[in-house]
């Protein structure tokens, strides 16, 4: 009885399983699968890696530069690195496909050039970060190449002098 | 606070409790030690059950070590939580479990993982593997998440171990291990051994990464079946510990999605079980059937599983008109071919057979041991965290809860069954009734050392988070998984029963460890032992 029905449901239902990878997968258009950073339009700001919940995405500083580097095999798909980016400079794509005989090929790496201060050399940011804040808010030059140290030193400075100025003697 | 909850405060306070707190759904009691085995033995007298207890290190704040229990009044939907302060120099609190039988595990774990010693009981190391030095407990503030202590290898062991292949077998993932003793082809009696994959998730969750916006992805990496369950757990703990008050459509989808969630596990237990009955054929349609709630939860939230869009004051996924179209769509598809199949499978005749009187859990027994989900309500107890303790939108929908008395397999079988028809209801309902509006809060803010209890219904049954608020991230994050509570009821299920239906039983509190599970089996007679294996237990999420 039971074999007749089941039959009958198996032969209704014909064949479910898709021929991957002779046909296409099954994705839905909200699939999120791996990310990608598009190296011009990167800042370097690092906001991405404080997001990324498995640290796939980190910012190290290597040689004279910084390196944002990803790591597929750490990523979770989560996309949340997309929605905090400033620079709309990562897209979540529909790639699933990832394994691979090299490890090199997990690996996916934009390098900065490092702006340096131009008092005491130390390093400060990547600089298209400096290029991209300096074009929405426009600070003066002269603070931009400066660390935070020589900025904060520079501004003390400025500041006592005009306190010293107005309060002179009267 | 009704007026029978305000009355049983009065009797714990009169045994020697003090109030510290009383919130909307939870009363914070401070006991001393002398007093906690009566106002534990007082409250599950009244009928509380006991989620869970968390031994939580509050040195760095309250100069204490402590543990918590949480008792549920799930009659009245109150959380009562007695805190038990010890120093460090005296950490020492008695056992629970003659009044709580429910508090053997949890007893143990604090023991391990805190370092309160538990008296008047026989103890043994629970979660800590036996390689773990001693006097090291991974959930001191002073353990660094990272730190990996040396291993102690006991000298009693030879030198020349050998390969050691199962019953902890490295290569499948989540082992577990039942030693069954039997008399012939009866079970006498049975030992777990579970832990072997702890991951000390909640130590993890200390390190400095973690912060509280990223802990709901690793919340949801608790298990691979439910794991929207622990992360909608955590982020609603979080939101009732900091008073985040969550938009109306956010909580919508979130009951939508922990339904569609149901659906997809329940079917993939029901092919389980399907199998271990030897019909195969159940199970691939089981399956088959299941991968429709599998394609529309990726449409719905991005991933097949692990959803990810659980976030803090929200959800990062809204439904658009498509989206609610094809969620009606696809179960008005599952219902139909669901009933199909059901009907048939119902009508094989071994697998009535086989389920039924086989795993007997009397309602007494569940009680005393707290057990929760489908388990509980096959074995008359009607416990059901939507209803009880209503969060999210459910109270905006009606729906039954199945409950059988026989507390057999077959019992169990039949919950989750007519479960899965009441979520389709319960979803068809949400989205007729789904509110606009925002799906997140644009800002929120956590004030450190708020406590708060969340629980949800998984489709195991109930699991717990406990969280206490810190600075920018939890202090301290317990979690208690369904399977937690429902493991010990084995014992009772399987003692006394016919050897060959121990796969079968096992399997039957939809256990979430392990993708083979194996079992030891000494018989008394001649002293033997073997193992069997039960092919395709079920999932993975030891914490
Ligand atoms: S998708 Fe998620 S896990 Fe992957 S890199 Fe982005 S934030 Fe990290
Ligand atoms: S610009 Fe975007 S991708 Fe580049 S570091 Fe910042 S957040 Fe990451």
């Amino acid at each position: 009885m039971s074999l007749v029905k089941i039959l009958e449901i198996a032969l209704r239902t014909g064949r479910v399983t898709r021929r991957y990878p002779v046909e296409e997968p099954l994705l839905t258009p909200e699939f999120r699968g791996s990310i990608e950073v598009d190296p011009s339009k990167c800042w370097g700001c690092g906001a991405c890696t404080k997001v990324c919940p498995s640290n796939a995405l980190t910012l190290t500083p290597s040689g004279k530069g910084l390196v944002l580097e990803y790591f597929v095999g750490r990523c979770v798909f989560c996309g949340m690195c997309a929605e905090v980016c400033p620079a709309k400079a990562i897209t979540v794509t529909k790639k699933f496909e990832l394994a691979s005989k090299n490890l090199r090929d997990l690996r996916s790496r934009v390098v900065h050039e490092v702006l340096r201060c131009s008092v005491c050399g130390a390093p400060i940011t990547a600089e298209a970060e400096v290029r991209a804040v300096v074009k929405v808010s426009p600070i003066t030059e002269e603070y931009v190449a400066l660390c935070p140290r020589c900025r904060k030193e520079r501004f003390t400075k400025s500041v006592a002098l005009r306190i010293g100025a107005s309060s002179g003697p009267s | 606070m009704t007026e029978s909850v305000s009355k049983l405060i009065e009797e714990l306070k009169r045994l020697g409790g003090r109030v510290e707190e009383v919130k909307d759904r939870e009363v914070y009691l401070v006991v001393g030690r002398d007093n906690l085995r009566s106002l534990a033995k007082a409250l599950y007298s009244t009928g509380a059950y006991l989620k869970t207890c968390a031994g939580v290190d509050e040195r760095q704040v309250q100069g204490v070590l402590s543990i918590y229990y949480i008792f549920g009044l799930d009659e009245l939907g109150v959380d009562v939580v007695l805190r038990v302060p010890v120093t460090e120099d005296d950490a020492k609190i008695p056992t629970i479990v003659l009044e709580v039988p429910a508090a053997d595990w949890c007893e143990l774990e604090a023991r391990d993982m805190v370092g309160v010693e538990i008296t008047g009981r026989p103890v043994r190391r629970l979660v800590l593997p036996e390689d773990w030095p001693e006097g090291i407990h991974p959930l001191r503030k002073d353990f660094d998440y990272s730190a990996r202590p040396p291993r102690r290898f006991r000298s009693e062991l030879p030198e020349e171990v050998g390969v050691p292949l199962g019953p902890y077998h490295p290569a499948l993932h989540e082992p577990e291990y039942f030693e069954l003793y039997v008399d012939g082809e009866k079970v006498v009696d049975v030992v777990y051994r579970g832990f072997h994959v702890h991951r000390g998730i909640e130590k993890l969750a200390e390190s400095p990464r973690f912060t509280y916006k990223q802990i709901p992805f690793l919340a949801e990496r608790i298990c691979g079946i439910c794991g929207f369950v622990h992360s909608s757990c955590y982020v609603m703990a979080v939101e009732r510990a900091a008073g985040i008050e969550v938009p109306e459509r956010a909580e919508f989808i979130r009951s939508i999605v922990l339904e569609v969630e149901r659906l997809h596990s329940h079917l993939l237990w029901l092919g389980v079980a399907a199998h271990l009955l030897g019909y195969d054929v159940g199970f691939m349609h089981a399956w088959r059937i299941r991968e429709h709630v599998m394609v529309l939860a990726e449409y719905l939230t991005g991933s097949r599983k692990t959803y990810g869009i659980n976030i803090i004051g929200g959800v990062r996924r809204d439904l658009n008109v498509d989206k609610l179209d094809r969620i009606l769509k696809t179960l008005a598809k599952v219902r139909e071919e669901f009933v199909k199949l059901v009907e048939v499978m119902l009508s094989v005749p071994q697998i009535k057979l086989r389920a039924s009187g086989t795993g007997i859990l009397s309602r007494s027994e569940a009680r005393a041991l707290s057990v929760v989900g489908p388990v509980a309500r096959a074995s008359g107890l009607y416990r059901d965290i939507r209803k009880d303790y209503p969060y999210f939108a459910y109270r905006e929908v009606s729906f039954k809860v199945p409950l059988y008395t026989e507390g057999d397999n077959l019992a169990r079988v039949l919950v989750r069954v007519e479960e899965v028809l009441e979520s389709i209801e319960i979803i068809k309902q949400l989205v007729d009734k789904l509110p606009g509006g925002p799906v997140a809060v644009e800002s929120w803010d956590v004030p450190p050392y708020r406590r708060a209890v969340a629980a949800i219904e998984a489709p195991r049954g109930e699991d717990v988070h406990f969280i206490i608020t810190g600075v920018g991230k939890p202090y301290r994050w317990r979690v208690r998984a369904p399977t937690y509570q429902n493991i010990p009821a084995l014992r009772a299920m399987l003692r006394g029963a016919s050897l060959a239906d121990a796969p079968l039983t096992i399997a039957s509190i939809d256990p979430c460890f392990s993708c083979t599970d194996r079992l030891v089996v000494y018989d008394l007679r001649t002293g033997s032992r073997r193992v069997l294996r039960i092919a395709g237990g079920v999932s993975a999420c030891p914490l």
